[in-house]
């Protein structure tokens, strides 16, 4: 926000100063809007399946809501239902949601693929998962599953036990498509993946190459899709599902991922967190940023220089040292399963001081650190010439494909939940949220590498809180019950700043304890849509610099 | 490029040599479970809260145990079995090196269970003995003995 | 007396036939040292030294110090399947990698490795000599495209006309570039290059600095250490295999004994550009207490490690960008060098 902001700005329909005015935009949506729900987290509005570009539409150029951040879809006994997640790009506390039921006979639902091109991979999602098709969607293809599955496996109706066999032949062959091309055509077709030393796991970019440059590329995903939406459909709320969002971002991310769940969860069961768990969980999630950030910058830096190259090594190095706290603090390296609902599991290592000293020392060795990256990354001129410039991703669309994290950040879009919807400890914390102009691959590193000192800031605060803290209140639990109820249709969605961007879960209840609906909005999964923008009519070494900026993790991106 | 050639004739080296020299295992670290018949009163609150169905137990009618099966290598080592334990029957070591030629290998039965060594006889009680306090009570909710 | 008379006038017969041996020979005992050199720091100096700017430890299980690595490596290597794909084009692909090592093997024919025992370890000497060995080291480029090109994959394919536009970019400045030592020296022939590099440049305080072309001309020696760099492939230029880009490039079907031959021909070719860069730059053989040939492998081996070191610490550019090095930069560059040297060496 610049200093010239009028001190009362401009405000959208609906929009008041205190937040959302629902009324208003139940007002504004007028006939579209044909019912409503009340989620935990926003009001929402019953639209008709043919009705929902129309009303999508008013919603974000009227109303202001221009971050679609999710699409939720499910079936219920009676109807299928997509939900549509809005939020402000400039205040994400402001959301809304859209509700299109449709009937289970024929669920055709409107695509708002023209109205936010983050909904074509979400529905695309959906359609696969659960069922429901979209009307006008330029591609409706499975997305997640192979194209030859049969069955949608969220629906109700599915059969688990049905073998899904598969004959070789149906297979699509990724080769057909090359023999099929036109002889006298100027174009080369290039699978690039799912085995490719720079895909980061298992992704594959179908990509038309026209000489060395690319003139289309499409990600093919869903390699590792491990069901994960459904592993925590059927785990307690209080206990087996907290084991899992280590796994989706399995990049040391754990403990950010681990919060997006435990937010949605405390929120939609009215649980609270003892303060002194919030600084630990703080503190403990920047570890995790720091780990996935340097892991990010480490293997971006492979891309480049193409080799597992002096930077790998010390970025791998640094983030050693970062693991051992984390080992230290949780009692694993990678999959934490440190926080508990109602705070974590456990309290700081004894003996406390050695553990504070660790952390200083790193924090402390950190900008030397830094230093030597910059001097061996930003630096280097080669370095310069390859990333400033390539994978130039505009604000707008990033927006539109709802980028959000280091992604959105290196692109100028201000967006940051730690701050703009505050959890935690973070808006008790000093610390701000980087942002470049550039737009590019040089821009997005520079923000990895920003953040990293920011969040060793907020590490030293809560460090130095924590160290403070008088012994009697340290309460790392507050009291849960058991097992856990939630009333039945309770719906909620959630987000926290996961390393990657913007982690959001979605939940809806129905009075077991185990949630009826769990969806995960993955920010890689957003975030790698926006790659055939990023790379189209620059080189293949662009588009590969360009997947490594984006720093994907194909565990979350397929879930 | 200077950079490296400074780290190149520093000589230091970060990683460790493993089999000569193991890592240092944080207390907390989870590694391979280990079993006690004593302590054990086949309450099967760890079974249930096993998130994926890891340990299967067997009793006869009257309850005694009969079986207790661990699979090793199907485990995500999230704790919870030992967090659950009311007796501390079940514990999870920092053992981390346990090998087998086949998946059946690394599906436990009670008796290897209980031979699990203790990693560098660290006995992972003790140090997390003061944390069972953070263990919450059963709350207002309904608590789910049998 | 070049290393092939010496041994043919061990001989008891004279004429063709005892050149023809001497020659063989001759040959057989410097590629079996290029051999062992490769052995040794293909397998196990580079590991070593990527450990080293890596702060890794690297091999150090297989004997003292892992030496031993080199045995388990080409018993590895060789006892691998070789895997033939479907649909290569068999003599192209078979010839690809013979070409590349034999092209790089030529080219130390006439390199002047210095003395040992007294022995002059050239093998020959023609008058010609630096342009034979910018000829043969060029050859490997066809071999690169042969392989790529048959091996019926498309990486291969990028990779293999990556290498073509690149040595077509570096060439001409590395050869523009040697040209201007001939200048200098007056002369194609190694040796003589060698021996004009013989005489004190500047006395300093008692220690005399040769006249080595890097010193009188260190513009002109770094622009041939940059442009071999392209010519050997290695980072910031090693776009026509490009791991992260194009798997392999031009190398990714070969398997086993090919994929040997193809490491071969890659560490021959750092080897061979050291060694032009030794003798054209640096005085060849010449240096104090050590024998000659001992001098001339401890250059080779500098050149060897500064590729190493740019591959740890530099950035790949891209092909485009490589090329516009290549033909706006480095070519203009190393043309204004010989007319500048070529007025120096006219006024002198």
């Amino acid at each position: 926000m610049s200093l010239e902001e009028p001190s009362t700005p401009e405000l959208d329909t609906g929009e008041t100063l205190e937040g959302v005015d629902y009324d208003a935009l139940e007002s504004l949506l007028g006939e579209y809007a044909i019912g409503r729900e009340s989620h935990v987290n926003a009001e929402a509005f019953v639209v008709r399946p043919d009705e929902v570009q129309a009303a999508l539409e008013l919603l974000r150029d009227e109303a202001g809501f221009d971050h679609c951040s999710c699409v939720t879809a499910q079936e219920y006994e009676d109807r299928y239902e997509s939900i549509y997640h809005l939020r402000k790009y400039d205040d994400p506390t402001q959301e809304v949601g859209v509700v299109v039921p449709t009937t289970k006979d024929d669920p055709v639902s409107e695509s708002a693929n023209e109205v936010y091109r983050t909904a074509d991979w979400h529905e695309r999602e959906a359609y696969d998962l659960v069922g429901i098709e979209y009307d006008d969607h330029p591609d409706l293809r499975r997305i997640l599953l192979p194209e030859t599955w049969q069955g949608h496996p969220l629906s109700l109706d599915y059969d688990q036990e049905q073998p899904q066999v598969v004959e070789f032949a149906e297979h699509a062959n990724p080769l057909r498509e090359d023999h099929a091309a036109d002889a006298q055509s100027d174009t080369m077709f290039l699978n690039i993946g799912p085995h490719h030393p720079a895909t980061h796991g298992v992704l594959h970019l179908k990509t038309t190459l026209d000489g060395e440059t690319v003139a289309d590329v499409e990600s093919d995903i869903g390699y590792l899709h491990r069901c994960e939406e459904q592993i925590c459909q059927n785990g307690t709320y209080r206990h087996q599902i907290m084991p899992y969002p280590d796994r989706w971002d399995y990049i040391s991310a754990g403990i950010l991922n681990e919060w997006a769940y435990a937010r949605a969860a405390e929120d939609m069961a009215d649980i609270d967190v003892p303060e002194y768990a919030q600084v630990i969980r703080t503190m403990s999630a920047e570890m995790c940023r720091i780990a996935s950030h340097m892991l990010a910058v480490a293997t971006f830096a492979l891309d480049i220089y193409g080799d597992f190259t002096a930077i790998f090594m010390y970025a791998m190095r640094d983030r050693e040292v970062m693991q051992n706290l984390l080992e230290d603090l949780t009692g694993q390296r990678l999959m934490f399963n440190y926080l508990r609902l109602g705070g974590v599991a456990w309290d700081l290592p004894e003996p406390r001081e050695e553990f504070f000293e660790q952390t200083r020392d790193f924090l402390d060795e950190l900008p030397g650190k830094l230093e030597e990256f910059h001097d061996m990354i930003t630096s280097n001129e080669i370095f310069q010439l390859r990333c400033v410039n390539t994978g130039v991703l505009d604000p707008e669309t990033a927006k539109s494909y709802g980028a959000t994290g280091p992604v959105a950040r290196g692109s100028g879009v201000d967006y940051d939940i730690r701050r703009d919807d505050p959890y935690g400890y973070y808006d008790e914390l000093d610390w701000d949220v980087v942002t470049e102009d550039g737009c590019d691959n040089y821009s997005r590193v520079l923000v990895r590498m920003r953040e990293v000192e920011e969040s060793a800031k907020i590490i030293e605060q809560c460090v130095d809180l924590l160290e403070e803290w008088p012994e009697d209140e340290r309460n790392i639990q507050s009291n849960v019950p058991r097992t856990l109820k939630p009333d039945a249709d309770t719906e909620i969605y959630r987000s926290v700043e996961g390393a990657k961007g913007e982690l959001g879960i979605y939940m809806r209840a129905d009075g077991t304890d185990k949630p009826a609906r769990f969806k995960i909005r993955s920010p890689c999964f957003s975030n790698l849509q926006t790659l055939p923008e990023m790379s189209q009519g620059e080189y293949i070494p662009d588009l590969i610099a360009s997947l490594g900026s984006l720093d994907i993790v194909l565990g979350e991106v397929d879930r | 490029m200077g950079t490296t050639m400074k780290h190149a004739l520093g000589g230091e080296t970060f990683t460790v040599e493993y089999p000569e020299e193991t890592p240092e295992v944080s207390p907390r670290f989870r590694g391979v479970h280990k079993f006690s018949q004593e302590r054990c009163i086949w309450c099967r609150q760890c079974e249930n809260v096993c998130p994926n169905d890891t340990i299967q137990i067997v009793t006869d009618d009257q309850r005694n145990g009969e079986q207790y099966n661990l699979h090793i290598g199907q485990c995500i080592y999230c704790r919870l079995c030992e967090e659950v334990c009311p007796v501390d029957a079940i514990l999870l070591t920092q053992n981390f090196e346990f090998t087998g030629d086949t998946k059946d290998d690394l599906a436990y039965n009670m008796e290897q269970l209980k031979n699990v060594p203790w990693y560098k006889d660290i006995d992972p009680l003790a140090s997390r003995e003061p944390d069972r306090s953070g263990w919450v009570g059963e709350g207002e909710g309904e608590v789910d003995y049998q | 007396m070049t290393f092939t008379e010496t041994i043919s006038s061990l001989l008891p017969i004279s004429g063709p036939i005892a050149d023809f041996i001497g020659g063989a020979v001759a040959s057989l005992l410097i590629i079996s040292f290029l051999m062992s050199l490769v052995a040794v720091s293909g397998i196990w100096g580079k590991r070593k030294i990527t450990a080293a700017f890596t702060d890794r430890i690297a091999v150090n299980r297989h004997g003292p110090f892992g030496l031993l690595i080199i045995v388990a490596d080409a018993v590895r290597l060789l006892s691998k399947e070789l895997i033939v794909p479907d649909g290569v084009d068999r003599p192209a692909w078979d010839l690809g990698p013979l070409v590349m090592t034999s092209s790089a093997l030529l080219g130390f024919a006439v390199i002047p490795m210095g003395d040992l025992f007294g022995l002059n370890l050239q093998i020959a000497d023609p008058q010609a000599g630096l342009a034979y060995v910018f000829a043969t080291a060029s050859i490997a480029s066809v071999g690169l495209v042969m392989a790529g090109y048959s091996s019926n994959n498309k990486y291969s394919m990028l990779g293999g006309l990556r290498a073509v536009a690149q040595n077509l970019a570096y060439e001409i400045p590395l050869v523009v570039t040697g040209v201007s030592v001939v200048l200098f020296a007056g002369s194609l022939q190694l040796s003589e290059i060698v021996a004009a590099q013989g005489e004190t440049l500047v006395s300093l305080g008692g220690v005399a600095i040769p006249s080595w072309y890097a010193f009188v001309n260190p513009f002109a020696f770094i622009l041939f250490m940059i442009a071999n760099l392209a010519e050997v492939g290695r980072n910031p230029f090693d776009v026509p295999e490009a791991p992260t880009e194009i798997v392999a490039g031009w190398q990714t079907e070969y398997s086993s004994v090919y994929f040997v031959l193809c490491y071969l021909s890659e560490f021959i070719h750092i080897f061979l550009g050291g060694a032009i860069i030794a003798t054209i730059f640096l005085g060849g053989p010449a240096g104090p207490f050590l024998p000659g040939f001992v001098w001339m492998v401890i250059k080779i081996l500098g050149v060897y490690l500064f590729t190493q070191w740019c591959r740890s610490a530099i950035p790949r550019v891209r092909i485009d960008q490589l090329i516009e090095i290549g033909w706006k930069g480095l070519l203009e560059l190393s043309f204004a060098n010989l007319v500048l040297t070529a007025v120096i060496v006219g006024l002198l």
